[in-house]
């Protein structure tokens, strides 16, 4: 459940997602010109990095830290959620016939 | 300050090299009129009415003001309309019965009067602008194109206007910038004369804060102060409250406030297909506009309208939790041309009316939420927080300028104890609150002159801010964090209480402040908030069991196994907590004013719209046979 690089390439140094993350999940390397994840265990999941980076250079994933945290299915145990959002339409394809 | 001559923990990620020194963009010191510290709702319309009201006003955010907190993740607003059909009497009727009747209608009367208004601010500043949704605006919700669809409606996208409002008003913004304590000095002599309680000899004149990325610390001076900042979770489980940990709380009791409604629970849920994933659960519904409420509840269905909310928050969540999910329960996500379009906290006119603003929720298909627990810690909306009086409308506090506003850190309680009033009533009713609240820290800054900042204490608060990055041996917050969710999340803590589960936990709690508390190590800036926060997280959990094990009954949102009932007599109260001497907890009970109480000579049986699990054979009475009032049914 956080937010994962695609490519890092892609990146254009927009500094959008280390200026929007609340989490101070991101950095910014100025020598690089690039974003730089460095405490994705702090991610919140909200998305708003993923939705503003300009250069589709970050996506996210379902993947936890940790335990499963609800008393119900966690988040490792089922085909479904080893999936990450990246491009239109991935998640479809990922869950085809997967699904209850 | 992330890179402090300390060899940083092993990188998480591969990109990451090691983190680079960053530059704090801000001076060390600052002076301002009123100081907000939160910029969700709450603080945004605190900070503009206090500019509006001529004072210089700086505001400080933990993130950036519209991507932080809890406010940019409102799916729905409600304002109360005569002119579009609204009942005042039903909607008071609603809100007594529904919330136990631990309703403040003083508030309640605000907001009948006041959220039209609000209403006209929030939609001049944009964030309610009405756009198509996801499933109609093109293939976006086929393709799952989330990007193509916030880049396709992006100027409406309310999360900027945060930042857009600030400017318009020319109000100053420190961001990603922590507000760890209060400063507060000895109040002038005609205060004390004024005023003799002797919480009121202190006065306000400043915070002390550090910036996050840089780990620099920034004195601000000020008249006033205003605490928007908002309530807590332990840790983000479906609900993006990961920044949002009781920092306001934290401070709150530090100064000897009293803290009221902590016993009162969370009703959010989240999915069974990505329980902690807040994107992959709310996806569309944070990418659609701010769906607009009201006008569905008429006074004969006001106790319907009632006991349906009591079932679905409160009953339907204690029986998922105990009883568990069969395996597919439909809480994946769901197909478009099979989803359940259902209209919720709509106007009953826009079934008949195209011209009907208030269609209420209906947001393109995410994966339905059924399990409880998706903001473990966070209370009620708007029980819990600082207790001001119950007459009191402005957020004023018993140390002199300071203020609060907002959800999670002042105990307003419009809606009592389960949040009957229906969606959308939240996003608005702060926006009131922080407006009351900025316009009275304005009027009080305008009396006063600035006090100088007593330069022990400073010192003191720095080194303390400061001192986890100096241990030599220590804890890594993360994994406090991580061992503190796991005392708090399981459902006989905050679903189906005891005084044995309540106890145990309290123990663990108490452990963690005494012996991993004190020794929470950071190697960068970034671990020194992680810190900070365990500390107010750890200080939230010891507040919210100890409120728990004190109302011995069951009323709205709060479930005693051992006590499946209302007891009026005793209960029929606000329980406010604060600090002893000795740093434990004192408590008070503030009873609720006759009027606001209902019929006490009611039979038990109507008086209360939704029974709890052991209620009915604990009080002698039996259930009808098919259900009671409208579509709230109990089987």
């Amino acid at each position: 459940m956080s937010v994962v690089r695609i490519d890092l390439n892609r990146c254009i140094g927009c500094k959008n997602c280390v200026e929007i993350c609340p989490m101070d999940v991101f950095y910014f390397d100025e020598k690089a010109r690039k974003s730089v994840l460095a405490y994705p265990e702090n991610c919140q999941s909200c998305g708003q990095c993923y939705l503003n980076c300009r250069g589709r250079a970050i996506g996210m994933s379902n993947d936890t830290y940790g335990y499963p945290i609800t008393a119900f299915r966690g988040a490792t145990s089922s085909p479904m959620n080893r999936m990450i959002v990246t491009e239109p339409g991935v998640i479809k394809e990922l869950t085809k016939g997967k699904l209850p | 300050m992330k890179d402090n001559n300390k060899t940083p923990r092993m990188p998480r990620t591969m990109e990451l090299p090691r983190p680079e020194k960053v530059t704090c963009p801000y001076e060390e010191s600052y002076q301002a009129d009123v100081v907000v510290i939160g910029c969700g709702f709450a603080g945004l319309n605190a900070a503009v009415s206090a500019k509006e009201a001529g004072q210089n006003v700086l505001v400080i955010d933990k993130g950036r003001p519209g991507y932080s907190g809890l406010s940019p993740w409102p799916s729905s607003f409600r304002w109360f309309d005569p002119e579009r059909g609204d009942d005042e009497e039903a909607f008071k009727e609603a809100m007594k019965r529904g919330g136990d009747y631990l309703c403040n209608l003083n508030w309640y009367e605000c907001w009948l009067k006041e959220s039209k208004g609000i209403y006209e601010r929030l939609t001049n500043w944009g964030i309610l602008a009405q756009y198509p949704k996801a499933a109609e605006a093109g293939d976006f919700y086929e393709r799952e194109d989330f990007v193509g669809y916030r880049e396709m409606f992006d100027k409406f996208d309310r999360h900027k206007k945060w930042i857009e409002v600030l400017n318009r008003y020319e109000i100053p913004y420190l961001e990603h910038t922590m507000v760890t304590d209060l400063i507060a000095g000895a109040a002038e002599p005609e205060m004390e004369r004024e005023n003799q309680a002797a919480e009121a000899a202190k006065k306000i004149c400043g915070v002390i804060a550090f910036h996050v990325p840089s780990g620099q610390v920034i004195t601000v001076s000020a008249k006033a102060v205003v605490m928007a900042t908002g309530g807590g979770s332990y840790k983000p489980t479906g609900y993006p409250v990961g920044g949002d940990t009781f920092d306001g709380e934290y401070m709150a009791w530090e100064m000897g406030l009293p803290i009221a409604g902590k016993e009162f629970e969370d009703f959010h849920t989240t999915s069974s297909q990505a329980p902690g994933n807040v994107f992959l659960d709310n996806h569309w519904q944070y990418l659609e506009n701010i769906w607009l409420c009201g006008g569905d509840v008429d006074l004969e269905s006001a106790a319907g309208y009632a006991s349906a909310k009591g079932y679905a928050m409160v009953l339907k969540r204690v029986q998922n939790s105990v009883n568990g999910v069969p395996l597919a329960n439909g809480s994946e996500i769901q197909n478009v041309a099979t989803a359940n379009y259902t209209r919720r906290g709509g106007s009953k006119v826009y079934e008949t009316d195209p011209e009907e603003i208030r269609s209420g929720k209906m947001s393109t298909p995410v994966a339905a939420s059924t399990l409880a627990g998706a903001a473990t810690g966070m209370c009620c909306h708007l029980t819990s927080g600082v207790f001001c009086g119950l007459g009191e409308t402005d957020g004023k506090t018993e140390i002199a300028g300071l203020y609060v506003a907002g959800d999670g850190i002042h105990a307003t309680s419009p809606s009592g104890s389960a949040y009957p009033c229906g969606v959308g009533f939240t996003s608005c009713f702060t926006s009131i609150d922080g407006d009351h609240a900025g316009r009275a820290a304005a009027s009080y800054a305008a009396g006063e002159s600035f006090a100088s900042l007593p330069e022990e204490e400073i010192q003191r608060k720095k080194e303390e801010i400061l001192a986890p990055l100096s241990r030599e041996n220590g804890f890594d917050p993360n994994w406090a964090r991580d061992v503190l969710h796991s005392i708090m999340a399981p459902y006989w803590i905050t679903v189906v209480k005891s005084e044995a589960t309540l106890k145990a936990a309290l123990v663990q709690v108490e452990y963690m402040r005494d012996h991993v508390v004190p020794k929470l190590q950071a190697a960068t800036s970034h671990d020194l908030r992680l810190c900070l926060e365990m500390k107010h997280k750890v200080l939230s959990a010891e507040l919210k069991l100890r409120a728990g094990l004190e109302r011995k009954e069951s009323r709205g949102s709060t479930y005693r196994e051992d006590y499946p009932f209302r007891d009026d007599e005793n209960f029929l109260c606000y329980i406010t907590q604060r600090k002893a001497e000795n740093g434990e907890s004192t408590f008070d009970k503030v009873p609720v004013p006759d009027a606001w109480a209902g019929d006490r000579e009611e039979a038990y049986q109507s008086r209360y719209v939704f029974y709890f699990p052991g209620e009915p054979e604990k009080m002698g009475f039996q259930l009808p046979e098919r259900g009671r009032k409208g579509k709230g049914e109990q089987k």
